[in-house]
């Protein structure tokens, strides 16, 4: 009986002592184990509705509370704590008398899920690698074009983000998490797929023939992305993208973003990205973060432009202030 | 001799009964690889790249060649000739209904969605002048449109209902032997049909017939129904072509951009103030 109830409680302390790792997938424990069930054809299937809303407020770099520690040596009740006051931080930036209602994103938002302190997992060091010379010298050009023609927050249109415009949150920034909207759905084909992105609404398709990319002539928005599997992973290699609006003001000409998919899990999908510009950082460099298959997050039609009467507002509330100021200068005169 | 004819005469016997039904491959044109004509599950293989020939998205009735609303874009605004998809030849609209049909087309430049680079709607999507690539799996089919990065996944599970009512509508599909019927709900009133100013209510159901004709030919039907707008259901049809150039892809349209001074241009800061 004794005996029983000792080997019980070894077990629950081994299930206890093992589990940091089980939920640490991203950082590829769970990898070795597990195989993806495949396709009707033979590709692993990475099929169904994801969503990353519990990656959100994680950020890009080491912070430097964690100087000189490793990524995956933060785990447990201390990444439990980061995540709880990034929560509260989050809530508590949305508090005020002009807010959507609470139960519109709040039940939902449980950073304390969140898997990791931080997303870049290469250089190990956490930090972005310097900026090249060239793009020191490509940022100062754009700093020097804004100084010679200052522009208001709110001149026109174009003075806001391509995301207030509902365009694009471009890439990767498509798959990176907010407090809403971070459904994500795959749909494959033999020769294709498919990823489909609820915020602003964006639908990737990549063929996996291994064509060649488009001329260099053509640019769009989410670049020109084309797949392969390697093994149980996919792997999508993106060019192609527009001047001044690719990744952290990166040469559109130049910058690949080689995103690796990877099923950990029954549930669990790693996404790894690597930014390679020769000429903005001295070196490649990786984050990634689990993506959580989720069948009760599907992705809903986003008509974000449609629907843009925030982008109405914040040109018209801008041109009501010049003209109140205007009144205001003439009353005073 | 005699024996030799035979085999020949069953040889192209063979080939003559292998070639009726859909074969099991599918001889690309264009220097496009052969595909495969049933997919994985033994369906249809729908997958590819597709786009209208039509003039429907011009007016889905029968139309006389016109000018454009602008005359500064000359003959490059203007509106070809065609004749129609309608089955039977005229939308059986209300009369109320017919009446804003006609005030929809005066208005079009201010009030057609296309302008605006709204989501076009179902059927519309289909025969816009732009291509559309359907991404054929066993659950699900999603057919992802170039214009205004508009898609939509068809749910080929257990039927679901619309959440909420939305531009591009909810679709709940099936196979009805080896066509694809797609049985379209929830759609809002804000899309419409053609640049004509042909429209529908919130009413709108739409029932398509995705049918493979051959290599590089979908047979393309809806029934739309919509009991507020129209006095009877209707329907149109069409032929929906492979676009069978080397590497084809779509190019992503993101047309908001291009709309934007049409939207907003009113709200832009004046520089002489």
């Amino acid at each position: 009986m004794s005996r029983l109830f000792l080997a019980s409680v070894l077990a629950i302390a081994i299930a206890i002592a093992a589990a940091p790792l089980a939920t640490s997938p991203v950082l590829g424990q769970a990898a070795r184990t597990y195989t993806a069930p495949k396709t009707a054809w033979g590709h692993p299937d990475l099929q169904g509705w994801y969503s990353n809303l519990s990656e959100n407020g994680t950020p890009l770099e080491r912070p430097d509370q964690f100087a000189g520690r490793k990524l995956e040596d933060i785990t447990g009740a201390e990444l439990q704590a980061i995540k709880k006051a990034a929560q509260d931080r989050t809530i508590a930036s949305f508090a005020g008398p002009l807010h959507a209602p609470e139960d519109w994103w709040q039940k939902d938002l449980n950073m304390v899920k969140g898997s990791q302190a931080w997303l870049v997992i290469d250089p190990t060091d956490g930090k972005i690698p310097p900026l090249t010379e060239a793009a020191l010298a490509r940022n100062a050009a754009r700093a020097e074009a804004r100084r010679a023609n200052p522009r208001g927050p709110a001149d026109s249109w174009e003075d806001r983000s391509l995301y207030d415009r509902c365009i694009t949150r471009g890439l990767p920034g498509s798959m990176m998490p907010a407090i809403y909207g971070n459904s994500y759905q795959i749909v494959q084909s033999p020769d294709y797929v498919a990823i489909r992105y609820e915020m602003i609404h964006e639908t990737r398709l990549i063929p996996l023939d291994g064509r060649p990319h488009v001329s260099s002539k053509v640019r769009t928005h989410m670049g020109d992305a084309r797949g392969r599997w390697e093994g149980d992973t996919l792997v999508v290699e993106t060019t192609n993208f527009r001047e001044g609006e690719a990744y952290r003001g990166s040469n559109g000409a130049t910058l690949r973003v080689i995103e690796r998919f990877t099923r950990v899990g029954p549930t669990t999908v790693k996404w790894q990205v690597t930014l390679d510009d020769p000429s903005t950082w001295a070196r490649p460099w990786t984050f990634a973060m689990p993506l959580t298959m989720d069948d009760t997050q599907p992705v809903l039609e986003y008509s974000c432009h449609e629907g843009n009467l925030g982008l109405r507002n914040i040109l018209s509330a801008a041109r009501a202030e010049e003209k109140a100021a205007q009144e205001a200068a003439k009353a005073g005169r | 001799m005699k024996n030799r004819f035979s085999v020949a005469l069953a040889l192209t016997l063979v080939v003559i009964l292998s070639s009726s039904a859909i074969p099991l491959k599918l001889k690309g044109q264009g220097g496009a690889p052969a595909r495969p004509a049933r997919t994985p599950d033994g369906r249809p293989n729908l997958n590819g790249i597709w786009q209208a020939m039509s003039t429907a998205h011009w007016d889905l009735e029968d139309h006389s060649p016109a000018a454009g609303p602008l005359y500064q874009m000359g003959a490059v605004g203007a509106t070809p000739g065609g004749q129609g998809v309608v089955e039977g030849g005229a939308i059986p609209y209300k009369p109320e209904a017919l009446a804003k049909k006609k005030i929809n087309f005066a208005s079009r430049l201010s009030l057609d969605p296309e302008v605006k680079c709204y989501m076009p709607g179902i059927p519309r999507a289909t025969y816009m002048p732009f291509p559309f690539q359907i991404v054929q799996s066993p659950n699900m089919i999603l057919m992802a449109y170039e214009f205004a990065s508009s898609d939509r996944v068809i749910n080929m599970g257990k039927r679901v209902e619309a959440a909420v009512d939305t531009w591009m509508g909810t679709a709940n599909g099936k196979w009805e032997g080896d066509t694809l019927v797609v049985d379209n709900t929830g759609f809002n009133d804000q899309t419409w049909f053609d640049r004509a100013g042909n429209f529908h209510s919130d009413q709108l159901r739409v029932v398509e017939r995705f049918t493979l004709m051959g290599p590089d030919h979908i047979q393309y039907e809806a029934t739309i129904e919509d009991p507020q707008t129209f006095t009877r259901p209707w329907k149109i049809s069409m032929p929906l072509y492979r676009r069978v150039e080397k590497n084809v892809q779509l190019t992503d349209f993101k047309c908001v951009e291009f709309a934007e001074e049409l939207l907003y241009g009113h709200l832009r800061k004046d520089p002489s103030k």
